[in-house]
């Protein structure tokens, strides 16, 4: 499913980063908002540490689809996590997050997903012991909020709760 | 080994014929040598010598990236590929660039380049995925044409793999034939496509999962930042009634046509390609969408060339400098009025009256579907084989070739079986224009076929008719490009001396990454006698050096250089490695990079300035739409202030061991002393 849902919806999903239809903005296809957000996080570019993922037009369309967490109400990523509010914590404005110190790489969160591709990242192929799970906490630690929406060149991804842009 | 920041650590010598892949550590090459060019000219100098041709399997494809390619730097997404070029005439060493994702996953995938070798016994793509390569059947994908080989390889390895691939213009050793990635992003000038053809290699399709550490994230972000400026905004899909450049070739497109920007690269911060949606294919009836950039739109109609917006296009001021990337999207905005030198600099002229062929929309979309799909080079085809033909049939000069249908650029039915004619060989004419337009028309007899006078060309700056030869050839086998005539011919000639000395000193089209800056200032002392200004010559050098530099850290020549911001490239380096860079020291590496290219073409090729001036003179003796040219004497001047701008030698255009020595390349020297191309002092 694509994530152009705004919170107007009844839809059950919390605030969370929209892409805007395309003519309010067209997403370059960049790629920025993925290398930000593993340079926020991380300090690394990785598409194994970006939470949001780029999901780029069949048969070389150009026309891309940006993928984020929803932050649900149920978000069936922390029910299934073991170490539930260690691991997989849901703080007072109800972001789901990670707190990567406690993650133990198991990848439940990842398959417990309710959309297809999952919005947690979860690389299989890192070593056993160095698994983690990756996936959108809305940088909720950052000052200027979050940090793919600050950095996307056309502004075509925002938050669900902003009222939507204008029509040039 | 240190840790590297910015690079990956590894680059790969595959070698197609033993099937063996072998690593060799970045760092033999870094920092001296910077990345992406300035490390493929290291390699080429070392294992190329000067016997082998470019479809020999001896000849490398040198394929680097930079250290800032998917660090999220800006424009570090580009990366390049070097070897010797089939398309230059003499074939010589050579280089082309490429936008797209494939070189942030090959980073990804864990290295920063390969060195491709030898010959594969049969056709062979590689699949490069997180530090191992393998070298697969490419049987079921010869034949294909680019985009079906891109989903064919999608469908085999998941929609996450990044490729790059030819067309069957590369297959079938068409000197033009262009590397195609996946946004239609080409390396192509270099015909870089048939090298591969040669080596019955497919393609290369890379996937990683790996991570690329840049030695400070804040700064990335910083530059993300600054080189943005002053731009971050909506930019939504548009319906368009139509396509051109300026006011004169407008194609109506029917019903109006869907138009939005894309970026080029792996984390760029721009979106200066144009992506037209749902065109009309050559190939099928269902509509295809296109990535395309400049040249692209004289496909569409061709009856006038590019306007001249005045000597505020080449030179500029603090107020009035504006990225060439901001220009197709059309954002630089007007010009600032408020600038002293407005009246001066901006000067609105438009482009001289050509008429090779007719605005037509869905006509122009097939002649760039046909590039795109069989993988050619769009400038040998819109601006020089087309209106070759264009203006070649109007003046008689094919009234006794028979190419098996009318020549006729108008007919859409004509374009496509001239280029399938071209690309798969088909007889005596197919199998001659593969060769490329240089040398066919040598084969037909350059005087004829190649200097006959076109009568149809008009300044419409003077109202005169001028000069302008059938074949827009310049020097090294390649066409015209922002050099006062033909294509691009809008601009003066104190911009155009330059080009065509960047274009003198290389072996192939310069202006997609040197495309021509100076400060204004300059203009007004130059502009009288641009070729006994000193100016101008260091103008020249300062945008090779800038080009070098553009290739090897990477960045794109459409966001640098900024005259009013010289150390930008010096900051995304160091952001990337970590290394303490300044300008003046990124500059020098830059020195380092060109002299190794020179002396490239100097060992191998016999470069001197004998075979220089000479291939580049002829050009210029037809007028630019002024009238102007130059003189062969005023020509000489300007090269001998050049050459010893760079401390090269005036008789011979070699540099001399001092230079060689300043730039640490004392080895340089001792080997072309051996071979007595060191001149005496
Ligand atoms: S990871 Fe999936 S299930 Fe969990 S909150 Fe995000 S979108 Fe919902
Ligand atoms: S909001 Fe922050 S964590 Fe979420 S995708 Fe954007 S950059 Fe990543
Ligand atoms: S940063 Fe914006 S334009 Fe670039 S890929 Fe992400 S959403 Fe698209």
């Amino acid at each position: 499913m694509n994530n152009n849902l705004n919170n107007e919806s009844e839809n059950g999903l919390g605030r969370h980063v929209i892409q805007y239809p395309d003519d309010i903005s067209f997403c370059a296809g960049c790629s920025a908002c993925e290398i930000v957000c593993g340079l926020v996080h991380e300090g690394v570019s990785s598409p194994s540490v970006k939470r949001i993922f780029l999901e780029r037009g069949e048969k070389q369309s150009l026309q891309h689809a940006v993928l984020t967490c929803q932050h649900c109400d149920d978000h069936p990523c922390y029910e299934k996590c073991p170490k539930q509010d260690l691991a997989m914590c849901i703080d007072e404005k109800g972001i789901v997050y990670i707190n990567q110190d406690e993650c133990i790489g198991c990848g439940l969160c990842a398959k417990a997903c309710k959309f297809e591709p999952s919005r947690i990242n979860f690389n299989k192929k890192t070593e056993k012991t160095k698994r983690k799970a990756y996936k959108c906490d809305l940088c909720r630690t950052r000052e200027n909020g979050p940090a793919c929406i600050e950095y996307c060149q056309v502004k075509c991804i925002g938050l669900s709760d902003w009222p939507m842009p204008e029509k040039a | 080994m240190e840790k590297l920041y910015g690079y990956t650590g590894k680059i790969a010598r595959i070698n197609l014929t033993d099937k063996s892949v072998t690593e060799i550590p970045t760092s033999n090459y870094v920092p001296k040598y910077l990345g992406g060019r300035g490390v493929c000219n290291k390699i080429f100098w070392d294992e190329v010598g000067p016997e082998v041709g470019a479809f020999d399997p001896e000849n490398k494809i040198i394929y680097m990236t930079g250290p800032t390619t998917a660090t999220g730097i800006p424009t570090g997404g580009r990366s390049v590929m070097t070897g010797i070029s089939p398309n230059n005439l003499p074939e010589q060493y050579s280089w082309s660039g490429i936008g797209g994702w494939f070189g942030a996953e090959v980073k990804f995938a864990g290295y920063d380049g390969f060195i491709i070798e030898g010959k594969a016994a049969e056709p062979t793509y590689l699949y490069i995925e997180d530090g191992d390569i393998q070298f697969l059947s490419a049987k079921n994908l010869w034949g294909k044409l680019v985009h079906d080989t891109q989903n064919k390889l999608e469908e085999i390895h998941g929609r996450d793999v990044n490729s790059i691939v030819i067309g069957p213009a590369g297959e079938n050793l068409m000197r033009n034939a262009s590397i195609t990635t996946s946004n239609d992003n080409v390396a192509a000038k270099s015909g870089f496509g048939a090298v591969f053809g040669s080596k019955n290699l497919k393609a290369i399709t890379a996937k990683g999962t790996g991570a690329v550490v840049p030695a400070s994230a804040e700064k990335v972000l910083e530059l993300r930042r600054r080189m943005a400026n002053p731009l971050m905004d909506h930019k939504p899909l548009v319906v368009e009634p139509g396509h051109s450049i300026g006011p004169a070739n407008f194609a109506e497109a029917k019903g109006g046509f869907k138009k939005a920007y894309v970026a080029c690269s792996h984390g760029c911060n721009q979106h200066c390609n144009m992506l037209m949606l749902d065109m009309k294919s050559a190939f099928k009836d269902e509509k295809v969408n296109h990535v395309e950039k400049c040249v692209s739109v004289f496909a569409f109609g061709f009856e006038e060339d590019v306007p001249y917006g005045g000597p505020g296009d080449t030179f500029v001021t603090e107020k009035n400098h504006t990225l060439a990337c901001k220009m197709i999207p059309r954002e630089g905005g007007p010009p600032d009025e408020s600038d002293e030198h407005f009246g001066e600099m901006f000067n609105f002229q438009r482009g001289d009256k050509l008429d090779f062929w007719k605005p037509d929309f869905d006509k122009g979309s097939v002649i760039n579907d046909l590039c795109n799909e069989y993988g050619v080079d769009k400038w040998d085809v819109i601006v020089w084989l087309l209106p070759w033909l264009s203006m070649g049939k109007k003046e008689g000069v094919f009234d006794e070739i028979d190419l098996g249908m009318e020549i006729d650029v108008e007919s859409e039915e004509f374009v496509k079986y001239l280029l399938d004619m071209i690309v798969y060989r088909k007889g005596y004419y197919g199998n001659l224009l593969a060769e490329g337009m240089a040398r066919a028309i040598r084969t037909l007899g350059k005087e004829k076929f190649g200097d006959t006078i076109y009568q149809g060309r008009y300044s419409q700056v003077t109202g005169d008719r001028l000069d302008l030869p059938i074949s827009l050839e310049t020097a090294w086998g390649h066409c015209v490009h922002w050099q006062g005539r033909g294509f691009e011919a809008s601009m003066e000639k104190p911009a155009w001396v330059a080009t065509n000395l960047h274009q003198m000193n290389s072996t192939r089209d310069t202006q997609t990454i040197a495309h021509h800056h100076d400060y204004f200032k300059n203009y007004v002392e130059l502009k009288d006698d641009p070729c006994r200004s000193p100016l101008t010559a260091q103008a020249v050098i300062m945008g090779e050096n800038k080009a070098e530099i553009k290739d090897s850290v990477t960045c794109c020549d459409w966001q640098s250089p900024d005259l009013f911001w010289m150390d930008m490239e010096a900051q995304m380096f160091e952001a990337a490695t970590g290394f303490k860079t300044t300008e003046a020291e990124l500059n020098e590496a830059a020195e380092r990079s060109k002299l190794l290219f020179r002396a490239i073409i100097i060992r191998n090729y016999g470069r001197d300035r004998n075979m220089e001036v000479n291939a580049i003179f002829p050009i210029m003796t037809y007028p630019d739409p002024w009238g102007q040219t130059v003189t062969w004497k005023e020509w000489n001047d300007l090269v001998d202030i050049y050459y010893h701008e760079r401390g090269w030698d005036k008789e011979t255009g070699w540099p001399t061991r001092a230079v060689y020595e300043r730039f640490g390349l004392g080895f340089v020297a001792d080997e072309l002393e051996k071979i007595g191309k060191l001149p005496a002092n």
